[in-house]
């Protein structure tokens, strides 16, 4: 990997993302109306290297690893390249047109997303610097 | 020759005759089918002089050689003419289920000529065909005609009419296949209707369908639709229509707002996007004959003043054109005026941006009350537009009819020279609802020189700007940043070929984005035999582009017509793209450069035409 050391980082990095991404109503909100349990699955790089966003029933919570429930949908990727995308560094649908992201579900949910991740891209950043992982952001 | 039938339908309205020929056997090959094939036989059959509405005015239809084949986006097909418009050559893509019907009946196009002396229709069965008149169906909508003919030939019948818009030839008049899908653009409908043609119908009992190599095409097939099936970008496109990302595209400022003078309106995208159309008023998906996207919809709404019966839904172009474009976001009310656009044959863009030109020029006093025949315009005014408005333009009803029936670029040559800044376009034909200083500035530079004018499906520049395309093969291995005009003028170059072949093979812009380039040639070769290296496609692509450019040439147009208005060449105001300008000059000059285009004329160089084995129709075309 890029940007991490192990498994464990990415995962420590991206839920205390969503956890403050849960802080902003517009994103709160936005990830509500999302409605649907997500797998963020970066298993190539290790096996517990996932987390999921259980946006249903208008909460939202986020824990690591594999959901117990059938995700509605899954979004398979290096964990590199999820924190290019989280770092909004990354075009998603070039990603997908060249299989570096693998969606199975329905993505409709994440196209609401999409026009949020400017923003999701400047708590990511403070994320990673309240982190201790300044050096990880990218300019 | 394989994937096609050999045939056209030559039919002279004038004395009722028809007759099926032959076109050279090199055609297919070289100019493929649809939009490419359409220009040859112009080119060889047709009068450049002729006014695009006179009796002997051409109307071509062409197929491509993969309609009737069992793949998901292979459906479509070109109709092409001089357009009454633009005053060019212009072609036009339509969905739906017309092809592949044709094809099965034996022929890979018709050409029509001529006037009916009494309004006819044109019926054509298994090899046959015949002029027969209807005169109860004229002054009716495209709805109550479709429904007669279906009753008459048979629910299983596919049908081409026109509304009363193309009748009044209205400059922007569509034609409407089995009242859903539409040859919008370039006004097509009035040259249908110029000719005393209310409607083609098509009837065929066999489903035959030679192909070269049937084994790998069958695998081939078989893979694609898979391919498209699962895809993600289409799923979402099944689920929520080609409006699906309409929200994203106003946040990225690809969507205009008030006739392109804003490129942000945070409200407008979620009561606007696809997903809310779904929730609220879809009935049910429909699609293209063969197709597994399903990207079409079937719309009702049950109450309140815009209330339609289950029919046929609005796809993006028109919810833009009818929301926030006229400065509303009533999604009822896009989905009336696109049923009213469909019954009465008007193309939903061009009818948008004149009456969004109107609009403008009666907030600045250009146009008042007088000239819009007591009427006040205002934006927003969705109720205005549906009760009065449209049937006034279709029935070119009083001055203003007249006047906003000629399309946006006339009315404001008539109105004045202060409202032609309020035009958006390029070669005369209004820009569809994608704002390249949001969307991508390549789009700039791909609607100024297409041949039919500003238009989104003439080439994928749009995909790839928005990084949905990959073709390595064919050295599109880069990411491009839409709002800088970097690297641009070097996909446009690659954009206009595929672009040709697209609109030449007839496939869906949509539905095509999954098929690779080996794929295309390995199409090409199993279905029509054309014995294709990559180098071999991508030559035939190119050829098309310069025949329609020196087509155009022969209709006037020159290197300085390779322009777009200056709205479009202003920087944003708001939004994403705000205070960016679009460098055009630059990128126009490098596209002129790769492409071998003469600064002045616009035209190839005889080099250039010569190694696209254009001598014979650059002879014919410039010194004819
Ligand atoms: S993607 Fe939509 S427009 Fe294209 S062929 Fe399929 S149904 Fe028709």
């Amino acid at each position: 990997m890029e940007f991490w050391k192990d498994e464990t980082e990415p995962i420590k990095a991206f839920i205390e993302l969503f956890n403050r991404a849960k802080q902003d109503t517009e994103l709160y909100e936005g990830l509500k109306k999302v409605n649907q349990l997500i797998w963020f699955d970066y298993t190539e790089n290790g096996p517990n290297c996932s987390f999921y966003v259980d946006c249903r029933g208008g909460e939202v919570k986020v824990s690591p690893g594999k959901p117990d429930d059938q995700p509605d949908l899954t979004m398979s990727l290096s964990a590199d390249d999820a924190h290019r995308s989280w770092s909004n560094k990354l075009n998603p649908v070039m990603a997908i047109t060249r299989k570096k992201i693998r969606i199975k579900g329905s993505a409709t949910g994440l196209l609401k997303l999409a026009p949020k991740l400017k923003k999701v891209a400047t708590i990511y950043n403070v994320t990673l610097k309240d982190l201790g992982w300044e050096s990880k952001i990218i300019s | 020759m394989k994937g096609s039938t050999g045939h056209f339908l030559s039919v002279n309205l004038s004395d009722g005759s028809t007759n099926s020929f032959c076109p050279p056997i090199d055609y297919y090959s070289r100019f493929i089918g649809g939009a490419g094939f359409a220009a040859r036989l112009f080119v060889e059959r047709g009068n450049f002089e002729t006014d695009p509405l006179a009796p002997d005015a051409l109307l071509i239809f062409s197929l491509g050689p993969f309609a009737g084949l069992r793949l998901s986006g292979a459906s479509r097909f070109s109709a092409a003419a001089c357009s009454p418009l633009t005053g060019h050559w212009a072609d036009s893509s339509c969905g739906g289920n017309f092809a592949p019907e044709l094809k099965f009946a034996g022929f890979d196009g018709i050409l029509i000529s001529g006037k009916a002396e009494k309004p006819s229709v044109l019926v054509i069965s298994d090899h046959t065909a015949k002029v027969e008149t209807y005169p109860e169906l004229w002054g009716l909508g495209v709805e109550k005609t479709t429904a007669a003919l279906k009753h008459k030939f048979g629910k299983a019948s596919k049908t081409l009419v026109i509304g009363p818009a193309g009748e009044n030839l209205v400059k922007f008049a569509c034609i409407i296949n089995d009242g859903h899908s539409a040859f919008g653009r370039a006004g097509l409908g009035a040259v249908m209707g110029s000719k005393g043609l209310k409607a083609i119908v098509v009837r065929a009992k066999d489903r035959n369908f030679i192909v070269e190599d049937p084994i790998a095409c069958r695998k081939l097939v078989s893979e694609l639709n898979s391919r498209i099936k699962e895809s993600v970008t289409l799923s979402v496109m099944r689920e929520n229509g080609t409006a699906a990302n309409l929200e994203g595209g106003v946040h990225l400022g690809d969507v205009p707002i008030r006739n392109f003078t804003s490129n942000f309106w945070e409200e407008m995208a979620e009561a606007l996007t696809g997903s809310t159309l779904s929730e609220k008023y879809l009935k049910r998906r429909a699609n293209c004959d063969f197709c597994s996207v399903a990207c079409k919809r079937i719309v009702e709404i049950t109450e309140g003043p815009f209330a339609i019966p289950k029919g046929p839904g609005p796809e993006y172009e028109t919810i833009v054109s009818f929301g926030s474009l006229i400065g509303s976001m009533d999604l009822a009310a896009t989905c009336k005026a696109g049923k009213m656009c469909n019954d009465l044959g008007m193309d939903t863009i061009s009818c948008g941006a004149t009456i969004a030109w109107a609009l403008e020029a009666f907030e600045n006093g250009d146009i008042g009350v007088e000239e819009c025949d007591g009427l006040q315009l205002k934006w927003g005014d969705i109720n205005t537009i549906i009760n009065h408005l449209l049937p006034t333009i279709a029935e070119k009803r009083g001055g203003l009819g007249e006047l906003l029936a000629g399309g946006s670029v006339a009315a404001a040559r008539k109105t004045g020279s202060k409202t032609r800044e309020y035009n958006v376009h390029a070669k005369g034909l209004e820009a569809p609802m994608h704002d390249p200083r949001g969307g991508g500035h390549g789009l700039a530079l791909t609607y100024a020189v297409s041949h039919r004018g500003a238009c989104h499906v003439s080439s994928p520049m749009l995909f790839m700007e928005m990084g949905a395309c990959y073709y390595p093969e064919i050295g599109f291995d880069y990411e491009l940043d839409p709002l800088s005009s970097e690297n641009k003028a070097e996909s446009a170059v690659l954009a206009m070929a595929l672009g040709s072949l697209e609109n030449s093979a007839c496939l869906c812009q949509f539905a095509d984005r999954e098929i690779t380039i080996p794929e295309w040639v390995a199409l090409f070769n199993s279905v029509a035999g054309f014995n294709w290296e990559i180098h071999d496609m991508m030559k035939a692509g190119r050829r098309i582009f310069y025949l329609q450019r020196l087509m155009n040439h022969r209709y006037g147009l020159r290197a300085e017509d390779d322009k777009i208005s200056s709205r479009l060449l202003t920087p944003a105001v708001d939004g994403a793209p705000e205070g960016i300008k679009i460098e055009f000059d630059k990128m126009k000059t490098k596209f002129y450069n790769l492409m071998d285009l003469d600064p002045e004329t616009g035209i190839p160089s005889s080099k250039t035409l010569v190694d696209y084995n254009l001598e014979t129709e650059a002879d014919i075309i410039l010194k004819g």
